[in-house]
């Protein structure tokens, strides 16, 4: 038994969709091939695992992913400045918390 | 010299909101959003999508809330960056200050013969199974070099106490040593009590040391686990406990228990066994899956869920003695209490990222071999030396601490930035156990949606913020013991 998903390439990318799958490796085997519109995944189940009831996971754990993903990329230099702020005496920000 | 910055610094330019770095789960229905040093909040997940969405007014009770967590900031707003900075170097100060655990395997002679045990031999060969002085001499040696101000020396066995002049011999050494180099510097025994004297006793009252032995519940269940001839092991360990709180202090002991297949229905008499003696604090662990557990099937006699409804009834328990005024702790849940709650590390070798292997606790051996965790040696007892440093007398301290089997493991385990790990709002409370991956994944990393370890913790760590959230009483008592 397996299913096919498919998630548009405007609002997902491969990245996102990979971690998802991970997350589900447990549970789920998946393939995934892309293309310039579209990625396309196929699931089979692990063991015992009930593909109907994981299919509707695996689609909202895409669409966290997608959220990381965009949170990651907001809030990537702020990230980075703290960091150096963190391990830093150097000089990389100065005194006012810029970076 | 530094001063106080104006006030000015610390108001915020705009009037509009922007994201701080965070990462969220989904926990039945709601969100659980934590920020880079763990701060978190548990969100409705309507809340959560007008996060994401940032639909939220920015004069909002639930901005207030997220702000003062350092999830979010109003933009130009400079103090959340600051002092999210500070907190993560306060995470992270104990790298500056590694190594403060060394472990002195002084003899893997042991007259128990526990069938989960990883190490211990039965055998009167001094010869060969006790670290001769020459080793605990490179050993001290070697404790010395590291930067950490505080420095641990741990007596493990097999049985220690089989090779007592040679701690007595350590101890006296590392004190001399210690007149120059001003570290705090402790000692602990680890030991089964059965071969305890009061000339023991005295030795450790002099020179501080303290106790901690091992005890998994009532006399039947405790010498079930630990057969030793005469079949007294349970009788032996309580007077010794009772007698070193005489001549030690009630708090120079502590126990830690081992969790059997025959523990798993009795959480409650084992926590009362604790109390009985005098003991305030127990640490609900499951068994580790090294050495002999492995060979004789101890280690698969239970799996991940077996255990966690063993530590959910113990807990329960706790909380509930707790809530009748009695006093008592499950360190396992304060561990991971202090880091969702505090910014101070524990350093608890098992939750710690990078790991505590060599640079949180590191083991000299009987034979001089030096490994990087206790359970790395239970490995190399199995046949499997990928966690062996080195040898006190080939090794030089940097040969060790720079080692291939050092570093490989504490940089590819590395919980920030491995799969899934990176994304998990859980990572702040977690660790990476490169040890624990290895023995049952065969890499270091391992793959966490089928790793117990990540199972068990998630798992752990769902149930305490749910208390938390939910139950006064336990908040209360989660509050106390993260505060310790």
């Amino acid at each position: 038994m397996s299913a096919e998903l498919t998630f548009d390439t405007a609002s997902h990318t491969a990245d996102a969709i990979q971690r998802a799958a991970y997350r589900f490796c447990d549970r789920i085997s998946i393939e995934l091939v892309s293309d310039e519109a579209a990625h396309r995944c196929t699931l089979k189940p692990v063991g015992d695992a009930s593909l109907d009831a994981l299919i509707g996971d695996f689609r909202t754990e895409v669409l966290d992913q997608v959220l990381r993903e965009r949170i990651r990329a907001e809030t990537e230099p702020i990230r980075t400045m703290i960091l150096a702020q963190a391990f830093s005496k150097t000089g990389v920000v100065d005194s006012r918390g810029h970076a | 010299m530094s001063r106080f910055r104006q006030l000015e610094d610390f108001q915020p330019e705009a009037a509009h909101w922007e994201l701080l770095p965070f990462r969220f789960e989904r926990l039945n229905g709601k969100v659980l959003v934590t920020n880079m040093v763990g701060e978190h909040l548990i969100l409705a997940a309507e809340e959560f999508d007008e996060v994401a969405e940032k639909r939220l007014p920015v004069d909002s009770a639930l901005v207030r809330s997220l702000r003062a967590k350092h999830l979010i900031r109003q933009a130009g707003d400079r103090s959340p960056a600051t002092l999210l900075a500070l907190k993560t170097r306060t995470r992270y100060r104990r790298l500056a200050e590694s190594t403060g655990l060394h472990i002195f395997v002084v003899s893997l002679r042991c007259e128990h013969s526990c069938p989960y045990c990883q190490v211990s031999r039965q055998s009167s060969d001094k010869e060969r199974y006790d670290m001769s002085p020459e080793m605990a001499e490179r050993g001290l040696e070697m404790a010395f070099r590291s930067p950490s101000s505080a420095i641990k020396i741990e007596f493990q066995g097999g049985e220690p106490l089989l090779n007592f002049g040679l701690v007595e011999e350590i101890v006296r050494r590392a004190e001399r040593r210690n007149r120059e180099e001003g570290r705090d510097l402790g000692f602990v025994i680890a030991t089964n009590l059965a071969l305890l004297t009061d000339e023991i006793l005295e030795f450790c009252a002099r020179h501080d040391i303290n106790i901690s032995t091992s005890l998994d519940g009532p006399a039947d269940l405790h010498n079930k686990n630990r057969p030793r001839p005469g079949r007294n092991s349970w009788e032996l360990a309580t007077d010794g406990i009772r007698r070193v709180r005489e001549a030690l202090g009630v708090d120079r002991i502590s126990a830690l228990m081992t969790t059997t297949k025959a523990s798993l229905d009795r959480a409650r008499e084992i926590v009362d066994c604790y109390l009985e003696l005098g003991l305030h604090g127990i640490f609900l662990r499951p068994l580790s899956p090294y050495g002999f557990a492995i060979k004789t099937k101890n280690y698969s006699a239970y799996d991940a869920e077996r255990w966690l409804d063993f530590y959910r009834e113990g807990l329960a328990y706790i909380l509930e003695l707790n809530r009748k005024g009695v006093m008592m702790t499950e360190y396992f849940s304060a561990v991971i209490l202090k880091k969702m709650l505090t910014n101070r590390e524990p350093g608890y070798v098992d939750l710690t990222s990078p790991a505590g292997i060599g640079i949180g606790a590191i083991v000299y051996n009987y034979d001089g071999s030096v490994y990087a965790s206790d359970e790395g040696r239970m490995l190399a007892e199995m046949g499997d030396e990928t966690f062996r440093l080195g040898h006190l007398a080939t090794d030089s301290y940097e040969e060790i601490m720079t080692s291939e089997a050092l570093l490989a493991p504490l940089e590819e385990s590395f919980a920030p930035s491995a799969p899934m790990c990176s994304d998990c709002a859980f990572e702040p409370f977690c660790g990476s156990d490169p040890v624990y991956h290895y023995a049952t994944s065969g890499d270091f990393l391992g793959r966490k949606p089928e790793s117990d370890f990540c199972r068990r913790n998630t798992a752990v760590f769902k149930h305490l913020l749910g208390l938390y959230e939910s139950d006064p009483s336990a908040r209360s008592t989660f509050l106390n013991w993260a505060g310790r």
